[in-house]
């Protein structure tokens, strides 16, 4: 019994340390919102995101980013700027989607295959803040960095 | 918040005055406000704030549940039959009434009858940007009239405090018209005021705050926001 009882330990003290402090968080779904234009601030969230990422986990974090009115820019900048672009296409590596908001598409007459970068169909979405709020009701926990 | 390190705080004297402090706590900062007539002068405005702004504006109930001495279900049952009642006399293209009699302070309790499918998204200002205002109150008509088009329950509330308390203010709000408009169209959406900025223009920088007759006010904005997140509505912050 003893014997049992101390192979049984030694075998659960190896998965603690194997599997130690890279699972310090759970499985995680989020969604990022940004509805602002400045660039720079636009590159910050990215940069939460990435950190957002490297605490967790890529393979653990479920991410959406919601862009709409004037965060939709990101992608435009992104399509004028490389250095900016660069970035977004390391987060689309690590699995973050970038949802665009039709509403605000129609409403700036803004042409996403002509003045956004990388954005396709399945992209877009009818409404940002009736994604935003469905995603909640999904689960997912809100973010305006 | 006045930035003076021994002065007592107004955030402790809004708590005085809200009767939040403990016996001891308050013989205490009574005991200090003894020889301090310039945190007994702030008391005072914290008070006529208060009074003038309960007056003109009646609080929401908390909408915290207080504990039932009776059973629910009776309660419950009826409003199930009132509801049914309701749709029968009603019709199914009237779900923003139904929804308002059984909802009709806005506190967002659960109506018995309503089915859970209803979405509920409540809308923080905390921006003062009359730009941002505008568009944040385009998008709120449009979610609005495609619910009520489509026939799905819908709940909006717009939460303004801090600085974005000036979408409500009748003196500084670029766009009372077309909150009165929107108001009056769409009985499930609602325009709240925190209290507790109200009373901080009035303590603080003298400005007696008139906010415009389509808003109800909440004690702390902060706090409903929270809570309505808590009671599972979805949080947009502007």
């Amino acid at each position: 019994m003893k014997a049992l009882l101390s192979s049984v330990t030694a075998i659960l003290a190896a998965l603690v340390l194997t599997t130690g402090i890279a699972a310090a968080y759970e499985k995680q779904k989020v969604v990022y919102h940004v509805n602002y234009d400045n660039p720079k601030k636009q590159a910050g969230a990215m940069r939460n995101i990435q950190n957002h990422i490297n605490a967790v986990g890529a393979e653990n974090l479920d991410l959406v980013v919601v862009l709409h009115g004037n965060g939709v820019s990101l992608l435009k900048h992104a399509k004028e700027d490389m250095d900016f672009q660069g970035k977004v296409v390391s987060l689309k590596s690590q699995n973050v989607r970038f949802n665009v908001c039709n509403n605000t598409l129609v409403g700036r007459e803004i042409d996403p295959v002509a003045d956004l970068y990388d954005v396709f169909d399945e992209d877009i979405v009818p409404s940002g803040v009736a994604e935003l709020a469905h995603l909640q009701a999904q689960g997912y926990t809100y973010i305006k960095p | 918040m006045s930035g003076r390190d021994e002065g007592i705080s107004t955030e402790l004297l809004n708590a005085l005055a809200d009767g939040e402090l403990t016996g001891a706590e308050r013989e205490g900062l009574l005991a200090r406000l003894g020889g301090d007539p310039e945190a007994r002068a702030r008391l005072c405005a914290i008070r006529e704030a208060k009074a003038r702004v309960a007056e003109a504006y009646p609080p929401l109930p908390e909408a915290a549940p207080r504990p039932r001495r009776r059973p629910a279900w009776p309660l419950a049952a009826a409003a199930v039959l009132l509801a049914a009642a309701l749709a029968a006399v009603l019709g199914p293209g009237a779900p923003d009434r139904r929804m308002v009699l059984l909802d009709p302070l806005g506190v967002g309790e659960r109506p018995a009858a309503v089915s859970d499918a209803t979405l509920r998204i409540v809308f923080h200002v905390v921006d003062p940007s009359h730009t941002k205002a505008g568009e944040l109150l385009e998008e709120v008509e449009g979610l609005l009239a495609r619910h009520r088009d489509a026939g799905l329950p819908l709940r909006v509330e717009v939460v303004a405090h801090g600085e974005g308390l000036a979408l409500l203010r009748a003196g500084l709000s670029r766009h009372r018209e077309r909150i009165a408009a929107l108001a009056g169209a769409y009985p499930n959406l609602t325009f709240v005021a925190c209290h507790n900025t109200v009373t901080r223009l009035q303590v603080e920088e003298g400005i007696a705050v008139t906010l415009i007759p389509e808003a109800e006010v909440t004690r702390s904005g902060v706090a409903h926001v929270v809570r309505r997140q808590q009671e599972g509505w979805a949080y947009i912050q502007v």
